[in-house]
Formats: C-alpha cells, sequence, structure tokens
C-alpha cells in the first residue's frame, strides 16, 4: 500500500473514530480547514487595504517563529521520548500549541498580505504553504491519537516528516519575500553557486549596465520588485521589464534623468512617504545614483560599455579569461626551472591567472631554442618576460601558440618587427613592449588590427615618434 | 589526640624545627620526604605529566616547530600573491624629515588673508604639542610663501616650487588626508615602515621580500639607497633600522648602496685571488656553515650562507647596474646633470629606474633634510631643487619604458608640518613644527588610479575632514597593489600572527585604487 493510501485510510479511520464521540472537536476542526481553504481565495493583487490589517499584519514576522520552534521541536520530543515517556507527554501539548500558534501566525499572514497589497508567486506560495502545514498539522493531532492507541505506528511519523518539509519549504519562501531571492547564494563559495544556482545569463554580459547598473538594482530593488514580489507592478529584474515600468507609467526616459521617475523616486529626501527603497531598507548610495543618472542620460542602453563620465575601477580592463589549472604540471615546471633557468612563476595563488615566464637570470643566454621548450605549457602563459634576452624575430612563432598571452616583453632584444603581423592571432595580448629595439613604425601597422592591445611602447627604437612624451601609443 | 612527632602538619605547631635539636639534624629533616609528600607529589607530577602529553603533541610541539622560519620550510606554503597583483615592484621614495604639506600640495588659499592670525584654540583641541612649539605664546597662521597653480587635465593645484612635478599630476595619485600617532620623527618613521613605533619589527621592504621572492638571483630582492646629505639642511638621522627584517629571517632586511664611492665596498676580488679560488673558499665556508646548522640549527647560519653566495653573485651584477655609460642621452636630458653624479637624489632614482628593470622587487630611496623647524623660505626650494626633477624623471622613465604598468613608485614623508609658524614670524620667514593629524603623499603606477585627489583637510590644513588615511590603511593599499591581502600576510612570533598592518584594523583605500 503507498504511503498515499496509507495516510488516507487512517484518516477514514480517524474520521470514523471522531463520529462515535468528539463530535464538538470535529466541528472546530472542520470550521478551522473551512477558514484556511478560503484564505486561499484572498485577493493578492497588489491593491492595499485598511492600515489596521497592516499594523496587525507587521506582527506576523514576530509570531511565525514561534510555530517554526514548536514544530521543529516535536520529532526531537517524540524520538527522546522512547526513553522518558515524560518527555513523549509533553510531546501532545507541543504538537497542539504548534498547531494554534500556526493558525494565529496565518491570520497576521494573510491580514499582512492582504493589507499591504503584496502580490507575486513567492507570496501566494508562501500562503498556500502556510495553510497546508496547519492542515497536516492537525492532520497529526489526529493520526497523534490512534498512534497513542496504538494503532498505525508509522503513519504519525510520516506525517511527521511531510509536516518538515512542508515548513522548510514555506519558510524559504517567506525567507525570499524579507530578504530577497537571492539571499542565501549571494555568498555562497562559488564552486557551490556553479552548482546550486547558475547564474543569469544576461545577453551583454560585459556591458556597463550588467555589470554597473544591475547589480545595484539586483540588491537595492528586486526584493520588492521582482518575481517575488511585483510591488506596484513594477519588476526591475531584467533590462527589459525596467525600461517597460510599472502601473505609474515607465521609470527610465533615455537621455532625460530628471523626467525617469525612479531617479526621482531614489533622490527624494528619506522622509518623503515615496521615498525608495521603501520600508527603511538601505537606500542607494550617491556613488549608485550618479551611475544610474550618468547612463540614463547616456541613452539607457544595454549594450553600451562605458559611460562618459563614469570611471569605475577596474572597468575599462575585462578580466580576461582565466587559463587552465597548470597544478598537475608542477613537477614538469620545477624540473623545467632546474635545467633552463627560466622560471615559470605563477601570476598568483590562484592557478586560473596563469603562469609568468621570467627569464631575467639567464637573460643573455636565453635564445628562440630555449623559449621553444616552453611550448607545453603556452596555454599557462600570461606573461612572457624577454626583455634584454638573445631572442629574435623568430621567437615570435613559438610565441604565438602562447594563445593566452596578455603581456609581452622582448624590449631590448634583437626583435626587427618582422613578424609581428602573426601576433594578431593573439586576442588577449594587451601589453607589448618594444623599447630599445630596431622595429620600424611600418612593422607596427598590423598590430592596429588588435583591439585588446592597449599598451605599445615603442621608447628608444625606430618608430618613437618625434616627441617623447608621445612614446607610449594606444591603439584605440 | 596524640601526633606523630614527624608529623609536618601539627595542630600544636610544634615540628621538628622546634625541637632543641643540632642544626645539622634539622637540615637532614628538611630534606626528608615523608609518606605523604611523597604520594602527593607524585601525583602531581603524573597529573602535570599526563597533561603535558596531552598539549604536547598538539600545542608545544606544533609552537616548536613553528618558531622555525617558514623562509626555512619552503615559502611555498605562504601561497603568495593571495590575488593576481597590478604591481610586481615598488619604488619608494622616502622624504625623511618630512615635507610642509602646506607649502608644497594642501592648497589653502583663504590662509593668506589670515596671515599672523592666531590659529583658533577649536582647530588643535586638546592636541599634546612637541617640547619645541608647546611652549609659545601664540599660534600665528604662516600661509604658503609661495604661489599654487592649476596643473593638468586634471586641474591638481601644486606649488610653483616643484615645477617639474606640476607636469605629471595627470600621472600622480594624491592622498592628503595621511596621518599618524607619532608626532616625533623616530617613533613615527619607524610606524610609516614597519607598522610600529618600537623598532625591532620588519619594514615594509622586508615584508614583501619575504613574501614575494626575488625576481633576480644575482641582485637583492630589497635595496636601500641613500641620498647625500646637504650639510645645510636638518637632516634627521636614517639607520639600518628602517630597512631591518625585524624577527624575519635577515636575508629579507635591505641591502643598503653606499651613497659616495664604490656602491658596495670590496665589490673587486683582492689582489691574487681569481674567480675560481673564490668561488672555492665560498663553497668551504658553506660546508662548515652546513656543519654548523645540523650542530646548531640556528636558521640565521642559513641566511648566512645565502648572504655569502648573494655577495659572490653581486660581484659581477653591481658593476653592470652601476656602470651607466650605455645609458641613452634622452636619460641624461631627462634626469639633467645631477644624476650623473653618485649619490645624489636624480642619480639614486635612475638607479631605481635601472633596478626595476632589472627585476630588483623593492627598492627605497631616502632623502634627508625635510626638517624645516626654521628658515623655510631659505631651505624648501633647496630641498625642491634637489628632489622634483628626480621624482619627474624617474615616474617618466617608468612610463616610457612601459614599465610603470607594473611598478608603483610611492612619495611619502613620516608626518606632516604645521600651518602655524614655530618661532618668530615675519614676511619673509618662518618655521613649521611636526604634524600628525595629516600630510599628503603620493603614488603613481601599477594598482592606482592617476589623476585622483583622495581626502580633504580643513580650511588650516590641521585637521582630516574627508577620508582619513591612516598609515596603516597606507601600508594596507601599497600590499593590496602587489597582490597581498594584509590581513592574511602573517608571521608567527610571540606568540602572535604578526602583520605589517598592527592588530588595529586596517583598511585599504579603495578610493584610489585602478
Amino acid at each position: 500500500m503507498s504511503v498515499g493510501a496509507k495516510v488516507a485510510s487512517q484518516s477514514r479511520d480517524v474520521w470514523q473514530k471522531a463520529r462515535q464521540g468528539r463530535r464538538p472537536r470535529v466541528v472546530l476542526g472542520a470550521a478551522t480547514v473551512l477558514v484556511l481553504l478560503s484564505l486561499l481565495f484572498l485577493p493578492l493583487n497588489g491593491q492595499p487595504h485598511a492600515d489596521w490589517l497592516q499594523f496587525f499584519g507587521r506582527f506576523h514576522p514576530l509570531l511565525v517563529h514561534l510555530p517554526i520552534g514548536l514544530i521543529v521541536l516535536l520529532p526531537v520530543l517524540e524520538i527522546l521520548g522512547t526513553r522518558r515517556p515524560a518527555l513523549r507527554e509533553a510531546a501532545g501539548l507541543v504538537l497542539q500549541l504548534a498547531l494554534a500558534t500556526v493558525l494565529v501566525a496565518i491570520v497576521f499572514g494573510a491580514l499582512l498580505a492582504y493589507g499591504s497589497g503584496e502580490s507575486g508567486t513567492t507570496v501566494t506560495r508562501h500562503l498556500r504553504g502556510g495553510i497546508l502545514l496547519a492542515l497536516e498539522l492537525m492532520l497529526c493531532v489526529a493520526l497523534r491519537r490512534t498512534w497513542l492507541e496504538a494503532q498505525h505506528t508509522r503513519a504519525y511519523f510520516v506525517m511527521l516528516g511531510v509536516v518538515l518539509l512542508t515548513l522548510t519549504w514555506t519558510a524559504h519562501q517567506g525567507g525570499s519575500l524579507t530578504y530577497g531571492s537571492g539571499y542565501l547564494t549571494r555568498y555562497m563559495p562559488p564552486a557551490m553557486k556553479r552548482f546550486v544556482a547558475p547564474s543569469a545569463v544576461s545577453s551583454h554580459p560585459n556591458s556597463f549596465f550588467a555589470k554597473h547598473i544591475y547589480p545595484v538594482l539586483d540588491t537595492k530593488c528586486v526584493s520588492c520588485h521582482g518575481t517575488t514580489k511585483e510591488q506596484g507592478g513594477l519588476r526591475l529584474d531584467s533590462y527589459e521589464s525596467l525600461m517597460a515600468g510599472g502601473k505609474d507609467g515607465i521609470v527610465i526616459a533615455p537621455r532625460n534623468p530628471d523626467g525617469s521617475l525612479l531617479l526621482k523616486k531614489v533622490t527624494l529626501p528619506p522622509s518623503d512617504p515615496h521615498f525608495m527603497p521603501a520600508e527603511g531598507r538601505a537606500p542607494l548610495t550617491p556613488d549608485e545614483i550618479a551611475r544610474i543618472r550618468a547612463w540614463v542620460s547616456a541613452g539607457a542602453s544595454p549594450e553600451a560599455r562605458s559611460v562618459p563620465g563614469i570611471f569605475i575601477a577596474g572597468d575599462e580592463e575585462e578580466a580576461p579569461p582565466p587559463v587552465g589549472d597548470y597544478s598537475a604540471l608542477m613537477p614538469q615546471i620545477q624540473q623545467m626551472q632546474m635545467s633552463q633557468g627560466a622560471k615559470l612563476v605563477p601570476v598568483s595563488a590562484e592557478p586560473s591567472d596563469g603562469l609568468i615566464l621570467r627569464t631575467t637570470d639567464v637573460a643573455s643566454t636565453f635564445d628562440d631554442a630555449q623559449l621553444a621548450k616552453f611550448q607545453k605549457f603556452a596555454l599557462f602563459i600570461v606573461e612572457a618576460e624577454l626583455g634584454r634576452t638573445a631572442v629574435t624575430d623568430d621567437s615570435i612563432s613559438t610565441l604565438i601558440q602562447f594563445k593566452n598571452l596578455r603581456a609581452l616583453h622582448l624590449e631590448g632584444t634583437a626583435v626587427t618587427g618582422r613578424n609581428l603581423a602573426k601576433l594578431t592571432s593573439l586576442p588577449q595580448l594587451a601589453y607589448l613592449n618594444l623599447s630599445a629595439t630596431k622595429v620600424s613604425s611600418d612593422a607596427l601597422g598590423p598590430l592596429k588590427n588588435m583591439p585588446n592591445l592597449r599598451h605599445l611602447y615603442v621608447f628608444n627604437s625606430p618608430a618613437e615618434p618625434a616627441s617623447a612624451d608621445n612614446s607610449v601609443r594606444s591603439t584605440q | 589526640m596524640k601526633q606523630h612527632p614527624l608529623c609536618t602538619d601539627c595542630e600544636d605547631k610544634i615540628t621538628p624545627m622546634d625541637l632543641p635539636i643540632p642544626a645539622g639534624l634539622k637540615h637532614e629533616w628538611s630534606k626528608c620526604e615523608s609518606r605523604r609528600q611523597f604520594l602527593g607529589r607524585t601525583g602531581k607530577v603524573l597529573g602535570w605529566a599526563a597533561l603535558a602529553s596531552l598539549f604536547g603533541e598538539v600545542g608545544l610541539y606544533h609552537r616548536a616547530l613553528a618558531s622555525v622560519p617558514e623562509a626555512a620550510s619552503g615559502k611555498d606554503n605562504l601561497r603568495l600573491p593571495h590575488f593576481a597583483p597590478k604591481a610586481k615592484r615598488a619604488i619608494y621614495l622616502f622624504m625623511s624629515g618630512a615635507p610642509p604639506q602646506v607649502d608644497l600640495f594642501d592648497y589653502k588659499p583663504n590662509l593668506t588673508a589670515q596671515f599672523n592670525a592666531d590659529m583658533p584654540a577649536s582647530v588643535r583641541g586638546n592636541q599634546q604639542l612637541t617640547g619645541m612649539t608647546a611652549g609659545q605664546a601664540r599660534f600665528p597662521i604662516a600661509p604658503a610663501h609661495w604661489p599654487f597653480n592649476q596643473h593638468g587635465q586634471t586641474g591638481t593645484w601644486i606649488s610653483d616650487l616643484l615645477p617639474h612635478t606640476s607636469r605629471m599630476v595627470d600621472d600622480l595619485t594624491f592622498i592628503k588626508s595621511t596621518n599618524t600617532d607619532a608626532i616625533n620623527h623616530e617613533p613615527a618613521i619607524m610606524l610609516m615602515n614597519t607598522g610600529n613605533m618600537n623598532a625591532g619589527k620588519p619594514c615594509l621592504g622586508a615584508w614583501l621580500a619575504y613574501g614575494l621572492g626575488s625576481m633576480n638571483d644575482n641582485l637583492p630582492t630589497f635595496v636601500v639607497l641613500q641620498t647625500k646629505t646637504n650639510p645645510k639642511e636638518n637632516n634627521q638621522p636614517v639607520s639600518s633600522r628602517l630597512w631591518s627584517s625585524g624577527f624575519l629571517s635577515s636575508e629579507f632586511s635591505g641591502v643598503g648602496l653606499r651613497s659616495v664611492g664604490d656602491p658596495v665596498l670590496y665589490l673587486e676580488d683582492p689582489a691574487g685571488v681569481d674567480r675560481e679560488t673564490r668561488r672555492k673558499m665560498l663553497d668551504a665556508v658553506e660546508e662548515i656553515n652546513r656543519q654548523t646548522l645540523a650542530e646548531v640549527g640556528d636558521p640565521e647560519t642559513n641566511s648566512r650562507i645565502a648572504q655569502y653566495e648573494m655577495a659572490f653573485r653581486m660581484q659581477s651584477s653591481v658593476p653592470e647596474l652601476t656602470d651607466l655609460s650605455k645609458e641613452p642621452e634622452s636619460t641624461w636630458e631627462l634626469y639633467g646633470p645631477d644624476a650623473k653624479e653618485p649619490g645624489t637624489f636624480a642619480y639614486n632614482c635612475l638607479l631605481a629606474r635601472r633596478m626595476a628593470e632589472r627585476g630588483v622587487r623593492f627598492t627605497q630611496v631616502y632623502k634627508r633634510g625635510w626638517d624645516v623647524h626654521d628658515n623655510v623660505v631659505g631651505n624648501l626650494p633647496v630641498l625642491c631643487q634637489e628632489t622634483d626633477r628626480g621624482c619627474y624623471s624617474l615616474v617618466t622613465d617608468l612610463k616610457r619604458r612601459g614599465l610603470l604598468n607594473d611598478t608603483l613608485v610611492i612619495w611619502a614623508g613620516e608626518f606632516g608640518r604645521t600651518v602655524y609658524s614655530q618661532g618668530g614670524l615675519s614676511q619673509e620667514n618662518y618655521g613649521r613644527d611636526h604634524h600628525p593629524r595629516c600630510f599628503t603623499v603620493w603614488m603613481a603606477g601599477a594598482g592606482v588610479r592617476p589623476g585622483v585627489t583622495y581626502g580633504e583637510t580643513d580650511e588650516y590644513s590641521y585637521n582630516v575632514v574627508k577620508d582619513p588615511v591612516h598609515v596603516r590603511d597606507f601600508n594596507a593599499t601599497i600590499l593590496h597593489c602587489l597582490g597581498i591581502d594584509h590581513n592574511k600576510f602573517t608571521y608567527k612570533f610571540q606568540g602572535l600572527d604578526q602583520k605589517l598592518t598592527s592588530p588595529v584594523p586596517a583598511f585599504v583605500v579603495q578610493g584610489i585604487l585602478a
């Protein structure tokens, strides 16, 4: 017999028993079930109601922890009760108290939701979870009686398990309402996070909106204007919903920050009843407001990567993609060091930051052949310090296999720039030092096609521009 | 109750010591042990032994292991840098004696009208002054003697005393709200360098050498260059305490190059000793040292072996380092004629650039003489003339050679100077006393955002009114630029996890980071 069928048949027994002489209690129970079920039809459409409803409703977060504690206490008492009968006796009282407090909490919760005009899936789920929990607890009360009379030993404990699961789910919905849906996972270690909650995929992950506007909305606004709640019919959890606006119309007017409702609301004096974020939540910082204002002034584009007048640390240099983990190659790397003298130095304790090829100690003897021996580690090398070594133009053919190379030092070498065009196949190369070489300005031509090459140094070479101050040339 | 005559805790207080017996016997008695004493002591000993064996494994034994410097047991377990650093190396231009921020960087135009006015007592509050001005009857305001002008695209106000620095303001990051705990040179300069006013702690350079290690096996990881003193200036002493490795292994302490004569003494092998002989001799010495190490186990013996080897390699690397004959003409155009004379500030700046190229992790250039208690008008222009061009040349040279991308340059003194005059104030001259509550420092290069001015002082350049940066915050920021989380970078000593930024919480100055 399946568990469900078991529970059903036992409920039937309970019902039979109840009919035999516990009529007042059954009537009370039936009335409670009716009231609870009627709550399911409570209209939660974002329409606020009388203030007194909210006044009482706001005691819900306070009251709600009482049944939680009692319900969690229940299995503890039942289990310990096998040894000490007194505890088992207490469990009966705790169960009834739990049921009573759950009912009170549900009433206050309904007052809060109805009074403050909540809407959205999370609040509905929370309410339904609470009602389900109350019904299950009532069943528990009945089942416990039969259990004590030595019938249906297992059913009560199965029901208790179901109660605990329902409680967890309902409490989580309530937590999401209060703290926002990402509260639990926000500071989860990244490895775990990938497993539990795959990050939201944005169509423009490097845009100014994704990097600097969305995080502000996510932390400060989405707990009330998101999937969990939709206060004022407004959702701020994506670019599209932000631009769509809410019941009061659009909240972002591109190129018109003063006409954007969102900016108006967050810059009101905090005492103003229309000030956002409401209910004493953390206000936006002047920095965040400045970013949003600048972004709106610049057209509120979902794609733009930068916004005039706003400089954000680390913004102009996008995080380069992580290289693979070289830890497994460590013995080989160390052996290489012993035999070659040139070193492969970790950029940081994080293996995905890559390795630096350091030749300082053996610069005068480090040539193309030596460099070729490092091909095995090509993908892990992010910076090649080849300054003042004996490498020549031929080294470039080896270097283009260092696909993750971000910085290349060739200063003071015999490089003439013959093969520089090949470097265009290094997508990450951001820094190239050709100071004190024989490179001519013509040889630099092909480098103009490298969008990531931001720092090119040709000091003391034929390619150096006439004015010394301009020896730093940007290709952008 | 009848007591046994040998009972030691007699109720009637008569012990054998009270009996009329010879002193020799009494002495013998005192050495005897009663059954009670024996049993009691045995019990205690067993208890202690049990406790020791319980703790011994986990506590004492590991403490003993930990006292061996981690360097000896391999630095790899430090796992530094903690994150990908912006800067690989740093050059620290230390202005010993404390430059007057009011005259150089902290522009206060309103003060001109208040010449010789008394500084309001409320500004000073209950601050305790130095003995040099505490007795002054009044604290007359001495506005900067030299005009300020705006420079660069950032429009930064700089004194006309620094024409070269003015040209690179867009590359610099100024902190005007730096403040310290000490009001006198020695504690302040120790605090700046080691994070502690008392001697004995490792300095910033030693921490970096210990944590990040060398980038060039042939040169020291941490080099100190002293600028020749100008006898007309008020030179405060600078000593090896400031580049000491403290409780870290002594191989991490700064190696000072001499400012006059040979940069390193006895660099040449003595007459009749060739490289081969020298090598053999060092090998023999090393063998003896290794025996000593095996016998005594003092980790300092390891340091000594390392230092012998370093000295041997420096015999060839230092002459190459200090040989400026291959510098292109553009170098001399930039640094000026001073740079050709060893021991000048400009020369040291050039040397610092050459060391940056050659992989020296941390170079500290000391310039003394900024302690202008009197005759500011006479001394300050000289000091600025001595240092201004060197600073500009260093930053510019690093920039054009592509080195500023991974080098952090720092310019700082140990505290600031007062806005009020020490001694007599006239239109022609004034003096300035020590002032720990605010001073200006600048940084440039890797890790910091160029063209930023951080922090503000009040209208008297006396108290910080916005974004204070304590010395430990400043040091935490420097470590951050080099990829180090100052809270995680510790060394166990005297039972503490010692760190550069002291046990007091320190904060990286996020507002200036690139």
